[in-house]
């Protein structure tokens, strides 16, 4: 067998066994603590060379710093908006049980992640502009981004019936997707107090090596973040989910699957 | 695929682009309520009413800044490199404003010597997506500085 085959047949199987609730339950427990591993150690690198070794901006001072929180909460308040409504889709047209857990569980976590971007922000906002906040395209937009997943959540739990309720809050997180490039473009399209692009400008980045490393570690590490809570709480409510199978039953009496 | 999964795929596939479509259309219709800020050369242009209130952008224009006898209100210019627009602020300007540094001013304007001067109540200062070591930044602020002098004249707020 060549090998393209093989890695394929292997992500293949991994896929649809991480579709069954109780498979997912049985290689979660191993992957979630590697996840928070990691987490730990590249947002500690992260804010180490963020803090310490990156020098200071020529405009901004040590001011700037807030930088290595506030870009990585932002991206990742759009990246797992993304997650969430292509796990929706895949729940909505294959039905497949644990893509509405996904969608169901990223929710509370983008949410945190887009208001601690709002929250950052305002925080750098204050010192350096003047103002904790604006109504600019940008900040409008995110605020935005904060109420969906507001929206999305209060969708689910307004159901009395799961399965309803999962493709309510799948439907809506499909249609909201909208919201991501409008923000991604936000500050290229109309003029903003907030600043543009940095990182993916076109030409390369506006920023020298020594800021852009320890800003991938935090991004990378906020990635292994969202990993781990979303895994934890997947792994919660696979068990609401499922409470009534067999694997869940024999799990309650001590059991191991 | 099954052909209920075809079905399904097709419905989620129109939703999006009908939703996509549909804010597509409505951002186009209200692009420039989305702006933040006008520009002194639009504002030249256009005129201005005077109850309203404004947010102008621009770069505090090299030499103009004079304090006057109060000793708290300040008159300065913003350029957008192309015309310039007379701001008068009483307060405490924020740390980055300096010359050649892009500022939102908000506020109304009046008439003065016959040309509009917009009497802010708030300066924000606008920092662009540029991130410079302070130590090899001398060059770099030099040409901020100068930036309406550039040849190509290329400038971001």
């Amino acid at each position: 067998m060549n090998p393209f085959t093989s890695i394929w047949t292997f992500l293949s199987t991994t896929y649809h066994r991480l579709g069954s609730p109780r498979e997912f339950y049985r290689i979660s427990r191993y992957v979630t603590p590697v996840f928070g591993f990691l987490f730990l150690t590249l947002s500690a690198l992260g804010a180490y060379f963020g803090l310490f070794v990156a020098p200071a901006d020529y405009q901004q001072g040590d001011a700037f710093r807030i930088l290595f929180v506030h870009v990585p909460v932002a991206w990742m308040s759009l990246f797992v908006y993304v997650v969430m409504a292509v796990a929706g889709a895949i729940g909505l047209i294959w039905r497949m049980k644990m893509a509405f857990v996904v969608t169901i569980c990223s929710a509370p976590i983008g949410a945190a992640f887009t208001a601690l971007a709002l929250l950052t922000g305002s925080i750098w906002g204050k010192p350096i502009w003047g103002t904790y906040w604006v109504w600019d395209a940008r900040l409008t937009s995110e605020l935005i981004l904060l109420f969906l997943y507001f929206g999305i959540m209060a969708v689910y739990y307004a159901f009395e019936e799961r399965k309803t309720a999962e493709k309510a809050a799948a439907l809506l997180s499909v249609v909201g997707v909208v919201i991501v490039p409008i923000i991604h473009y936000s500050v290229e399209w109309w003029s903003s107090l907030h600043q543009g692009v940095t990182v993916f400008a076109e030409g390369g980045p506006k920023m020298p090596p020594s800021m852009l490393l320890p800003l991938a570690f935090m991004a990378v590490g906020f990635m292994f973040f969202y990993g781990y809570a979303l895994f934890l709480t997947m792994r919660n409510r696979v068990l609401i989910n499922e409470r009534k199978s067999k694997w869940v039953r024999a799990l309650a009496m001590g059991e191991s699957i | 695929m099954s052909p209920s999964q075809k079905k399904r795929l097709a419905i989620v596939g129109l939703v999006i682009t009908g939703v996509g479509v549909a804010t597509f259309l409505a951002i186009m219709s209200m692009q420039s309520s989305f702006e933040y800020f006008k520009t002194p050369t639009q504002i030249n242009s256009e005129g201005f009413e005077g109850q309203r209130s404004y947010r102008i952008a621009g770069l505090v224009r090299k030499g103009s800044v004079a304090r006057l006898e109060d000793g708290v209100t300040q008159r300065f210019n913003i350029t957008d490199c192309e015309q310039d627009i007379t701001v008068q602020y009483t307060g405490i300007l924020p740390d980055l404003f300096r010359e050649g540094q892009a500022i939102v001013t908000v506020g109304q304007f009046t008439e003065h010597n016959s040309a509009p001067m917009l009497v802010a109540d708030q300066v924000l200062a606008k920092h662009d997506e540029n991130y410079v070591p302070s130590e090899a930044a001398d060059a770099v602020m030099l040409q901020q500085a100068n930036k309406c002098n550039d040849a190509d004249g290329a400038v971001t707020y």
